[in-house]
């Protein structure tokens, strides 16, 4: 057993893992963020991508004492339970959203994204999501509401 | 070397089970005690829109706004068989049978208010709560029941009626080939898809971008590659499936021709907008590069040893 503490969504968290815990595990089954979704294991799907520190991650391919002092965001972290965030409003707005399964983790590639690239084009959105499969939608409809989401935080940007 | 090439294909699918399998669907239409309006029905909601699409349809037949509608599906103990969702028979054959209860049930609303009430009205909206506290803790239910047309096609001649209705469409791909590493990469799509009539046009979108990668998967990426009977490509470090820098934006053109006997005209879609991609894009690479690849998925490997047997002219 091994005592972390590390930030998730602005909250300060202490916990008890064992060295071999992943990541995902500890955010899903301990603290339960059941809204990050296990699809492959192997860090290939991408749905289980969570923001830390700035960068997207395949949370089951790290390891839970790896987040040591790091800050963490999931899903549950984007948006305030009430009101949407503008990504998660254009992905409604687009259709973008079908059987949901990889949503959680493509709208923190398109925030992570959108962080460090405000006005990114069509292509570097497509790069931005490469790496979060998709079953359902063709991923058009996504590239279409992140495009929309980066003119609605330049929108809420002016208006600050 | 790189080079382009355009591809086109078509295809007519007939929606439903077809072949003579039973293909019903059922649905409730209900007033509630509380004025709402119920849809039950046991279509399952995939991602496909099913909800969305089947509440506009109650919606439209009852004549009160979507939003009065509070759809239940899915849950076998309190809703009726509607068959499965496969074989792009919901929009259809489902709409269909939500259709008739709602019809039916907004027939009766309206023979009640003019019996009950004298008012003779074609606007039910107002007086869902009055209608519905007649009944006291009863609610007022009314069935539909929906059969596709089907027939077993014999044996012998392959003659029948095995589905009913059909839909069409047709994709023109262009592909960039490069003929040192046997890369195909998609470049441009256009689509033109027969809808019957288009209940809710962005799904529509929807299920041809998502239609489009699955049929660019299954032509040039998605190999399962069987051994002895066994899946070797059992995860997605070696089955691979397309990502979003391997898609194209489509240019989508729904066509409207509305079959007479389908739900305002609608037809299924899921399954027609997938067909036709592979061999369009395997037209496209004979189109690019002259060589007539019969076995998918085109990958690099069989793409490239297929050039080499035609540059030696084998």
């Amino acid at each position: 057993m091994k005592k972390i503490a590390l930030n998730i969504n602005g909250e300060e968290y202490v916990v008890d893992i064992n060295e071999d815990m992943r990541l995902i595990d500890l955010l899903r089954d301990k603290l339960h963020f059941t809204g990050t979704k296990e699809g492959c294991g192997e860090g290939e799907c991408g749905a289980c991508t969570v923001i830390m520190d700035g960068e997207t991650v395949n949370s089951c391919m790290v390891l839970a004492f790896q987040a040591e002092g790091r800050e963490i965001i999931t899903i549950e972290g984007v948006g305030n339970g009430e009101a949407l965030h503008p990504i998660q409003k254009a992905f409604l707005e687009e259709g973008a959203v079908q059987c949901g399964f990889c949503i959680p983790g493509m709208v923190l590639s398109a925030k992570a994204l959108l962080d460090k690239k405000p006005a990114p084009t069509r292509n570097e959105i497509r790069e931005g999501i490469s790496g979060n499969l998709c079953r359902c939608t063709g991923y058009n409809k996504i590239v279409d509401a992140i495009d929309k989401a980066s003119k609605y935080l330049k929108e809420e940007g002016e208006t600050k | 070397m790189k080079k382009r090439g355009i591809g086109y294909a078509s295809t007519f699918y007939g929606t439903g089970y077809g072949n003579g399998f039973p293909d019903i669907s059922r649905a409730i239409a209900e007033l509630g005690t509380d004025g709402n309006i119920y849809i039950y029905v046991g279509a399952t909601e995939v991602g496909q829109g099913a909800k969305t699409i089947l509440s506009q349809i109650a919606a439209e037949a009852l004549g009160v706004d979507f939003s009065s509608i509070v759809f239940i599906c899915e849950d076998t103990s309190i809703t009726p068989d509607a068959g499965t969702a496969a074989a792009s028979r919901q929009t259809y054959n489902t709409g269909n049978a939500i259709k008739l209860a709602s019809e039916k049930l907004r027939n009766e609303i309206i023979n009640i208010l003019e019996k009950r009430y004298g008012i003779s009205t074609e606007n039910i909206e107002d007086y869902l709560l009055q209608v519905a506290k007649l009944n006291g803790d009863e609610a007022l239910r009314m069935d539909g029941i929906f059969t596709a047309s089907t027939t077993e096609m014999d044996a012998e001649t392959g003659q029948g009626n095995p589905y009913y209705p059909y839909t069409f469409s047709v994709y023109g791909i262009e592909v960039e080939v490069d003929t040192t590493t046997g890369i195909v990469e998609v470049t441009k799509a256009v689509c033109g898809q027969d809808v019957g009539r288009a209940i809710n046009p962005k799904l529509i979108e929807g299920q041809i971008d998502g239609g489009f990668s699955m049929g660019l998967g299954y032509g040039i990426m998605e190999d399962i590659n069987l051994q002895s009977g066994r899946i070797k490509h059992d995860r997605f470090t070696s089955y691979l499936i397309p990502t979003a820098l391997d898609m194209p934006d489509i240019d989508k053109i729904i066509i409207e021709e509305p079959e007479a006997t389908g739900p305002y005209g609608a037809k299924g879609i899921g399954e027609p907008v997938l067909v036709a991609v592979a061999p369009a894009i395997l037209n496209a690479i004979y189109n690019a590069v002259g060589v007539r690849m019969k076995e998918i998925p085109v990958t690099p490997e069989r793409l490239l040893k297929a050039l080499k047997v035609k540059e030696r002219g084998v």
